[in-house]
């Protein structure tokens, strides 16, 4: 597993993309989860019980990043068809970033203001199971990692 | 003849208790008429609000727009507020105002009409402290009617008066009212703060954020 980040971490490019994927989650979703403040100024905050919920947003980044780079570099390399992966890793992702993101916010304000009662219960439903869904999101990145690792060893054996 | 005077009599009686329920049905039905209907806190209009909870000369007022089953209100009442109760209002210093922005499922409206039926025997901020440390996932029923009336039960109020309350939706309107000011004001999630000083500076903040950021305003504008 890790000669095959290993491989793919050798090529700066894919570090950058890796950190662009884990910024342009981690940052949007601690905003949207009230772990960092814009207005007055900036100021980053964990209250008292929201640390599980900023370390599963960390994990599912960290995932994120991990995950979506390597299925670049496979479908790059290898110039692989099966794309199933990077789409494991997406929707993972996907359901990760929801999760909670509809809650008393501007956002959740909106889906309800615009989706009415569907609104209001897809918003009470995604706020309701935060973590659990968080936890899933996770199971299906680490699940993809495994499987584009797993690939990646047979794809890198068949090519050398 | 005597017949007569008896229905006469009877009709005397039927009228004098009509006149007695209609009374004290329009003192009850029309209690916001004992409100400050032209309270406001800079452009905010806090007369369908909370009481205010602190000195009402205080030179700072802070309007939470909330919600009983919002989580982050419940961080910011566990983590923000006691500092706030603490060295501002306690000290004379700020005053709060809670207007409901109840948005969040359907129990959310009735817990805020709860409220001001707490609010009729003395008990409001009672019962909106003891709905926040309650508070459990939204709609989950923690907030239902019977909860509601357990709740009031606890606090020992009067159980009649704040159930027929309830049940007759009593406070509806007034909740509309808040929301629509709310939405009026521009807030767009819960809590939203608009904080306003004597000189009718305001400062909104949004979200749950911590006391630094709240005593960094209020200082400034004191």
């Amino acid at each position: 597993m890790i000669q095959m980040i290993k491989l793919v971490f050798a090529d700066y490019r894919y570090i950058i993309l890796a950190a662009a994927i884990f910024v342009g989650m981690v940052i949007p979703l601690s905003i949207i989860s009230e772990f960092i403040f814009l207005e007055p100024y900036v100021i980053a905050y964990i209250p008292n019980g929201g640390e599980i919920s900023f370390f599963l947003i960390l994990v599912v980044s960290v995932l994120s990043g991990l995950v979506l780079t390597m299925n670049v570099y496979r479908i790059n390399v290898f110039r692989t068809r099966h794309k199933k992966k990077i789409g494991g890793g997406l929707f993972g992702s996907l359901i990760g970033a929801v999760a909670g993101a509809c809650s008393c916010g501007p956002i959740g304000f909106a889906v309800i203001s615009t989706f009415g009662v569907a609104g209001g219960i897809a918003t009470t439903f995604l706020a309701n199971y935060e973590i659990p869904i968080r936890l899933a999101a996770i199971a299906i990145l680490a699940y993809t990692y495994y499987a584009t690792v797993k690939s990646l060893s047979v794809e890198c054996k068949i090519n050398s | 003849m005597k017949k007569k005077e008896m229905i006469f009599s009877g009709i005397i009686i039927i009228a004098i208790i009509t006149i007695i329920a209609s009374i004290s049905i329009s003192q009850s039905v029309n209690e916001s008429l004992n409100l400050d209907m032209g309270q406001t806190h800079g452009t905010v209009s806090t007369a369908m609000g909370s009481p205010i909870f602190g000195s009402v000369s205080a030179p700072i007022t802070i309007i939470e727009f909330g919600d009983y089953q919002c989580h982050q209100c419940y961080n910011w009442f566990h983590n923000t507020k006691d500092l706030v109760v603490k060295n501002y209002i306690e000290t004379g210093k700020a005053n709060l105002v809670f207007v409901d922005l109840a948005f969040l499922g359907h129990d959310s409206p009735n817990a805020a009409a709860a409220t001001y039926c707490a609010e009729e025997q003395g008990k409001y901020w009672e019962f909106h402290n003891l709905l926040y440390i309650s508070q459990e996932g939204i709609d989950t029923g923690w907030a239902n009617s019977e909860r509601l009336k357990a709740f009031a039960f606890s606090l020992g109020l009067d159980m009649k008066l704040f159930d027929s309350c309830v049940d007759s939706g009593k406070f509806n309107k007034r909740v509309q009212y808040n929301i629509n000011e709310a939405k009026k004001q521009g807030a767009s999630a819960t809590p939203t703060f608009i904080i306003v000083n004597s000189n009718g500076q305001q400062q909104k903040l949004v979200g749950s954020q911590p006391y630094a950021v709240f005593k960094d305003v209020i200082d400034s504008m004191i």
